[in-house]
């Protein structure tokens, strides 16, 4: 009887994953806003029928563990109800499909963790309440203060200040120095540096645009990048590469930037990488090394990324279903290789619509960007939307092996406190800037309608007078 | 505000918004370029490497499905079931027969249990039954692998070998099909638990688990000499042809070092071809000492020495030593098959099956196709081919060279009466300490229309008096025999 509900529920599962994936790209689509509410109406049932099947499968599996799984079940259905419908009540001018998608991938990264490590699930749970708590706040603030383009070079000041910090009170994890640790909790500044970093070039670019600024702003994300780069943090270096130049691009419509930065980047990675070679780019090497050949030495360099292949690949089309692989093989599978573990039980096909949920995301970033009128909010849009999409193919081209692994978490469905905390800030920001363009935007719409209005009186009177 | 300068202002503002959205569509277009690249990656593999990858022995998950699946049947070519289950145990009817070819699956995995694991623990039974099963929680039947290996030409061989050791391979030089594989000292893979316990016991220097066939590795002796005709051809296009050795002292010296043919014999004046069929060792130094080193090691290296084999099982490396800078005292021996150079009897047997498929060397492979356990087919296996190795020309005179060594030379004797033309090429290697003999034998049935390669090695003949030569005869006979049935 186990057998047959699990079985059943890993199809159901992957059905109403299917369900979601299309329906987050044709809500973009539909125009009609009943239908599109109907539409997210429809996905929040999707994404609650997923975690019941989930958590059911669970407590079939572990019987002895039932009250935990029901409570924690419970309270994890309770908040994302709460926050799903009490966000558009109190932000009604918010995207819904953005709370949509947290909400999913914050569930789907619950279910994964329950199974790899319920503390670690459990932890995860309270990180990410207490943060949405937070976070909560920030369309508000962003909307009564409109000062925030100001601060320039301010906000790179402080970035540069909170990486430098690691020298000080940095912790070594996984062979680099990018930790701190603050009263017993350890934080990843570069993470919550990525946000301060967006807004100083969103800010710096709105000012002015001349060669001078563009000059400026260039080399305070230079010495960001130099920085992580010293920390050994190569992955998160190149998010803020990838972040610059297209933020630079959109920020001065110049593709020669994009262009110059390009060449210039690749140079400047090649002389540092002949300077240092050995210092600083070994266990790139190693990684590169592993990424081409893992199989030569599959119980040394190449055995993350072996066993996430194994992973994936035993899993199959349909996943082994919800307990019934074994994902705890793969190395680190609740954070880097969540997605491996994610393949395996849920199979390819879930984690395909996976991967286009989170481009959904993206996609949505991207159209709050071209609706925002603000050239502010409109590069800090295309910062944030790079600095998700970016993240998130580091990290499931790197355990897929379609590119070298560079040890980045997917944003809301990895373990990682700082890495939650801070997509989630980058979420809220936003919705912020959605809040703030869509009331813009009805401003504009209240004052055409006004003017129209006076218009047809006055026509009004005009036609009376001529048929006079 | 009137109207119109309201409209002004609001077009004013969509043109500049126009202006700065376009590098933000072409950025989503990149993005979105590189995730459909990202998921035609996974999709590729999925569809195209997934198999191969999951079916590698260090993926611990295989042994997970064994949880689900009765592990399938192993039968050969012609029907015979050479490993299934009784109870919940392995057995292996055949016993010793096929000891190291079917390998075993407790403690380790060996031989096709290995190589086949995957598919062994696949279960292709029909659709409805499977999730019947699944819903009465009751295993599925894994498949059958079917292997390439013959029933009665691995009887033959193995017959043959009686008590001696030493391995057999027979093989299909066009396809690379592997249809026996014999190594002795053998066991009994029923008995595993007894031979494994005795084979890791402190101190024990029993080597009766390594599979002499593929693992083992002998100095090749004579059979090496068409290896060195090969080189010497290469090194010489125009003049091979006119090399001329007059063999009269039963001992000459070369490089500083003394060399005698075997039994002291002298073989009197000989071309390459006569130098071949009387497997004369002063000759063969002769050619050595003109040998250029790097060119001579190239030509090994094209032919695998020193490379992995690409086989899927276990295999060893084969090994050539000289290199354009070593002691030129170590040549003449090395050119005859002696010296440092170690070859395994697969190794042998793949080059001897690329002179029989003209040139095109063929991956060996043991398991031709799987079933379901009903025998509906549901996969099948097809050979592919390394790469060219020897152009038409080096095939031919090799062919004709060693042909000689059946019809006049070494190997004449044993083929005597021979319903086909067989070809090939003895050997009489040194043991390392040099009290015993391993008698060696390389060639193929046909030289019109090859069928089979073998390459036989048996270790202390000069003891046991089994000789490998008698052996390939005897296994070729049994394939005419099996042919005309």
């Amino acid at each position: 009887m186990a057998n047959i509900i699990i079985n059943i529920s890993k199809y159901i599962i992957l059905l109403m994953m299917i369900l979601y994936g299309f329906s987050s790209f044709t809500v973009i689509r539909k125009e009609d806003p009943h239908k599109k509410n109907m539409c997210l109406n429809r996905q929040i049932i999707y994404v609650f029928v997923i975690h019941f099947l989930a958590y059911l499968t669970f407590a079939i599996q572990s019987p002895e563990d039932m009250v935990t799984i029901i409570a924690f079940y419970g309270l994890q259905t309770l908040i994302a109800t709460m926050y799903m419908y009490l966000y558009h009540f109190f932000y009604p001018f918010s995207t819904r499909m953005i709370t949509n998608n947290m909400s999913f991938l914050l569930l789907i990264g619950y279910i994964m963790l329950t199974r790899l490590n319920y503390a670690l699930a459990r932890k995860q749970f309270i990180i990410a309440t207490a943060s949405l708590i937070l976070v909560s706040f920030i369309p508000l603030i962003m909307d009564r203060n409109k000062k925030l383009r100001k601060y320039g070079i301010a906000y790179g000041i402080i970035g540069i200040l909170a990486l430098l910090s690691v020298f000080v009170i940095g912790v070594e994890k996984y062979g680099s120095v990018n930790w701190i640790s603050v009263g017993g909790i350890s934080l990843q500044p570069s993470e919550f540096v990525k946000i301060l970093y967006v807004f100083f070039i969103a800010s710096m670019l709105s000012k002015k645009r001349d060669f001078r600024q563009v000059v400026i702003t260039t080399a305070f994300a230079g010495v960001h990048m130099g920085i992580l780069a010293l920390e050994k943090d190569l992955g998160a270096a190149l998010i803020f590469f990838v972040i610059f130049i297209f933020m630079v691009y959109v920020g001065t419509g110049k593709f020669r930037y994009m262009l110059l930065f390009v060449t210039g980047g690749a140079m400047m990675a090649g002389l540092a990488f002949l300077l240092f070679k050995d210092k600083l780019f070994n266990h790139v090497l190693v990684r590169v090394n592993a990424w081409k050949d893992p199989w030569s030495d599959i119980s040394g360099s190449g055995y993350q990324i072996t066993q996430s292949l194994f992973a994936i690949g035993s899993g199959g089309y349909f996943g082994s279903g919800l307990t019934k692989g074994s994902p705890d093989v793969v190395p680190v599978s609740e954070s880097d290789f969540i997605f491996s573990a994610i393949a395996e039980e849920f199979g390819v096909i879930f984690a395909i619509f996976l991967i286009l949920v989170c481009f959904s995301g993206f996609i949505c970033f991207i159209t709050i960007a071209i609706n925002a009128k603000s050239r502010f909010y409109k590069t800090m849009a295309v910062g944030f939307a790079v600095c998700y999409i970016f993240q998130t193919f580091l990290s499931i081209g790197g355990v897929t092996k379609f590119i070298p692994s560079t040890g980045v978490t997917i944003p809301l469905v990895s373990y990682g406190g700082s890495s939650v905390l801070s997509s989630l800030v980058m979420f809220s920001i936003m919705q912020g800037i959605s809040t703030i363009e869509n009331k813009e935007a009805k401003k504009v719409d209240e004052e055409r309608r006004k003017l129209e209005q006076t218009e047809y009186d006055n026509g009004a009177v005009l036609r009376k007078g001529r048929t006079d | 505000m009137t109207m119109e300068q309201f409209l002004e202002k609001e077009e004013r503002i969509d043109k500049i918004n126009e202006k700065l959205n376009r590098p933000i569509i072409g950025i989503a277009y990149i993005f979105g370029i590189l995730f459909v690249g990202l998921i035609a990656y996974i999709l590729r593999f999925m569809i195209v490497d997934k198999d191969e990858v999951i079916a590698n022995a260090a993926n611990s998950r295989l042994d997970s499905f064994a949880a689900d699946v009765v592990r399938g049947d192993i039968v050969t070519t012609d029907g015979k079931v050479i490993a299934t289950n009784n109870g919940d145990d392995r057995y292996y009817p055949c016993g010793d027969l096929f000891a190291h070819a079917v390998g075993f699956s407790k403690y380790t995995k060996a031989g096709i249990e290995l190589v086949g694991n995957y598919y062994l623990l696949e279960s292709h039974a029909g659709g409805f039954e499977k999730f019947f099963h699944t819903l009465r929680e009751e295993s599925n039947q894994g498949d059958v692998v079917v292997s390439t290996l013959n029933y009665d030409l691995q009887k033959k061989a193995y017959d043959c070998l009686g008590n001696a050791d030493g391995a057999v391979i027979v093989m299909e030089p066009d396809t690379g099909k592997i249809l026996a594989m014999v190594s002795k000292p053998d066991f009994d893979p029923n008995d595993i638990d007894e031979v494994w316990e005795e084979a890791n016991s402190e101190g024990s220097t029993s080597s009766v688990l390594l599979n002499r066939a593929t693992q083992g590795l002998y100095p090749p002796g004579s059979t090496f000499k068409v290896l060195t005709t090969l080189s010497y051809m290469r090194q010489y296009p125009g003049k091979y042809k006119k090399y001329t050795y007059n063999c009269v002292n039963s001992e000459e010296i070369f490089n500083s070092v003394s060399v005698h043919c075997y039994g002291k014999k002298t073989h009197g004046e000989e071309d390459l071809s006569k130098a071949l069929a009387n497997s004369c060792n002063q000759a063969y130094a002769d050619i050595g000492t003109k040998l250029e080193l790097g060119k001579w090691k190239e030509t090994l290296e094209s032919l695998l020495y020193n490379k992995n084999l690409p086989y899927t099982g276990a295999s060893a490396t084969s090994r050539f030593y000289l290199d354009k800078d070593s002691n030129k005292g170590y040549v003449p021996q090395t050119a005859f098959g002696q010296g440092d150079t170690l070859v395994t009897p697969l190794h042998n047997a793949m080059i001897i099956s690329t002179i029989a498929n003209g040139g095109l060397m063929m991956k060996p492979y043991m398991i031709d196709s799987i079933e379901n356990y009903k025998g509906k087919r549901i996969k099948k296996f097809s050979p592919s081919s390394y790469d060219t190795l020897m152009t038409s020309n080096e095939v031919e005179t090799l062919t004709e060279y060693m042909r000689k060594v059946v019809t006049e030379g070494t190997a004449a004797d044993y083929f005597a009466g021979a319903e086909y033309k067989a070809c090939g090429k003895t050997g009489t290697a040194e043991y390392a300490d040099g009290n015993h003999d391993f008698s060696w034998f390389i060639g193929f049935d046909d030289t019109d229309k090859p069928h089979i390669a073998v390459s036989i090695v048996v270790e202390e003949s000069d003891v046991n008096g089994i000789k490998a030569t008698a052996i390939a005869r005897s296994v070729m006979d049994e394939y005419y025999k099996l042919l005309d049935k």
